[in-house]
């Protein structure tokens, strides 16, 4: 799946000009918290996040004149001097597992969508991420069940999706997948209730229906 | 002992005339017989009153699904198709009249109950509702049998404050859509884990929507769930929710496929656990709300565990003379 299909379009952006107080303004008014940084032709320069703005303010621990004194100081900062540049980015046609690694190895919430002349077309979020999953395994769908199939010969897969073809039971997922202890399951997400129908199609073709349990 | 057993039982032949297809369809007319065979058995005919139900109207119907669906419904039947939308929803020439029959059952119970609170009343009917969405037959459902009723009591007797409780192994979806935004009706149900059953839904997190925030409460149970799980819940977390909401009436989704038996979840209950359930389900009802309560059938498809199950349910529901020594959370005051 493409990141275009599932990042923010058009995200909120900023000048490295605009001072640190206005761009923490605009992250509470949208309740985001990554703005990216942009020059006047729409080219990523930069990103600035809640956590770089925050660690900006005075801290609550210091006597009033120092605290008047950074909050001058802050006043007069811009965002230039606290946006990250060593940032990582994705383009649109970057996929869901570029996204996933991207995420994985390094400590980030969000990463900015770039076209190839570096103008910004998005941004992709965890958050954005998880929303992704959750469609790609049609997690919520309405009327619908997962059942786990152990993998025991090779034509297992093949009789599987026939048998189901056969009878008219409709599944919309299905993953193929090795445990830790070495066994390979197939994960369906059926579209019926009746899996009394289901179990009995399976059990008589020989598959074994892997039932649920905490042991694994 | 029970006192004075006062079972009044709402079902009808037609039940019967809903063609499922044979063959394997779980929900069987035979689920209707042997239901009935039990309750002759357990309950003296002096203390069994059985009564026909009325339709329910289009308009009573209308409550939740728009003319939409009930035009499609109808003319679907009248065409001759065998099931709508998918092979679960199966149906016969005389299924859209039998749909408007089991809906029109709570309707006829709620106003026996009104008359008389003293009477236990169960709704036997098919086919079950609580899958069923305003344009969308789920799950062997096509009327919501419960949401109309629980609309029903509303409008139609000014029980405002209505609790519908959902001990169906399933998660009644389509009574969430219906309430979930309805501050004056909580919806309790206690379900196997959306990971592993049908339909996929009913997760924790859930409590409801804008003004109906917190009258939700769904309990999903991991599978292999048995007695000591459901029961621990209902002395919690359930007991807690309704002493807080106090319902002036209760809507009992009452399905019997959490059985350990049956095949359709992977919950583990034993007959004896629906006494118990029916058994706190009487004492809330008369402790709440001066016994203004009705169950109606929804699933269950092992036919022996069912029929031995609804007996149990039926059995705990009655007023025991023990109840007003018994420490629950809400015991009947002393008669």
């Amino acid at each position: 799946m493409f990141i275009a299909a599932c990042m923010t379009p058009n995200p909120v952006t900023i000048g490295p000009d605009t001072p640190v107080v206005e761009a923490a303004a605009l992250l509470r008014r949208h309740r985001f918290r990554h703005l990216p940084v942009v020059d006047q032709e729409e080219r990523l320069t930069g990103m600035v996040t809640d956590r770089d703005l925050r660690s900006a303010c005075p801290s609550s621990v210091l006597g009033e004149t120092e605290k008047q004194r950074v909050e001058e100081q802050v006043r007069r900062t811009l965002v230039r001097a606290i946006m990250s540049t060593d940032f990582v980015t994705l383009n649109p046609e970057s996929t869901l597992d570029d996204a996933l690694l991207l995420f994985g190895n390094r400590n980030i919430g969000a990463l900015p969508v770039v076209d190839d002349a570096g103008r910004v077309k998005g941004i992709f979020s965890l958050n954005d991420m998880i929303r992704a999953w959750q469609r790609l395994f049609g997690l919520g769908e309405r009327g619908s069940v997962l059942v786990a199939v152990r993998e025991e010969k090779a034509d297992d897969l093949a009789r599987l999706v026939q048998l189901l073809g056969e009878r008219e039971i409709p599944f919309t997922r299905l993953i193929r997948s090795r445990r830790e202890d070495g066994a390979q399951v197939i994960y369906l997400r059926l579209t019926t209730m009746n899996l009394r129908s289901v179990h009995r199609l399976l059990t008589r073709a020989g598959l074994t229906i892997q039932q649920p349990s905490l042991d694994g | 002992m029970p006192q004075e057993i006062r079972l009044t039982l709402i079902t009808d032949d037609r039940y019967r005339l809903h063609d499922t297809g044979g063959r394997d369809h779980p929900e069987s007319p035979e689920r209707m017989r042997r239901i009935a065979d039990a309750l002759a058995a357990a309950f003296p005919d002096s203390s069994l009153e059985r009564v026909s139900p009325r339709s329910a109207s289009r308009e009573e119907v209308r409550v939740f699904h728009p003319d939409a669906w009930l035009f499609r419904f109808e003319e679907e039947v009248l065409f001759g198709r065998t099931f709508i939308d998918h092979q679960d929803n199966q149906v016969g020439e005389e299924t859209f009249s039998v749909a408007l029959l089991a809906a029109g059952a709570g309707l006829t119970a709620i106003d026996l109950v009104e008359t008389d609170p003293d009477r236990v009343v169960f709704c036997l009917v098919r086919p079950p509702g609580h899958h069923a969405e305003p344009v969308r037959p789920y799950g062997f459902c096509f009327f919501n049998n419960c949401v109309i009723a629980a609309r029903y009591w509303q409008q139609h007797h000014g029980r405002q404050r209505v609790c519908v409780f959902d001990f169906d192994a399933h998660h009644g979806n389509g009574i969430q859509t219906a309430f979930e935004e309805d501050p004056d009706v909580l919806y309790i149900s206690i379900h196997e884990h959306p990971s592993f059953s049908y339909p996929g839904t009913g997760w924790a997190e859930e409590r409801g929507n804008g003004p109906g925030r917190g009258t939700l409460l769904n309990l999903p149970l991991p599978p292999g769930a048995g007695d000591e799980r459901i029961l621990s819940l209902l002395d919690g977390p359930v007991a807690a929710l309704l002493e807080a909401f106090v319902p002036e009436a209760l809507v009992v989704a009452a399905g019997f496929d959490g059985h350990y038996r049956d095949d359709m979840s992977g919950l583990a209950y034993s007959s004896s656990c629906f006494r118990e359930i029916g058994r706190r389900l009487g004492q809330w009802s008369r402790a709440l709300c001066s016994g203004r309560m009705v169950s109606i059938l929804e699933g269950g498809y092992h036919l022996d565990s069912l029929a031995e199950s609804v007996v149990a349910y039926l059995t705990g529901l009655q007023p025991e003379q023990s109840d007003t020594r018994e420490k629950t959370p809400c015991s009947s005051p002393p008669a």
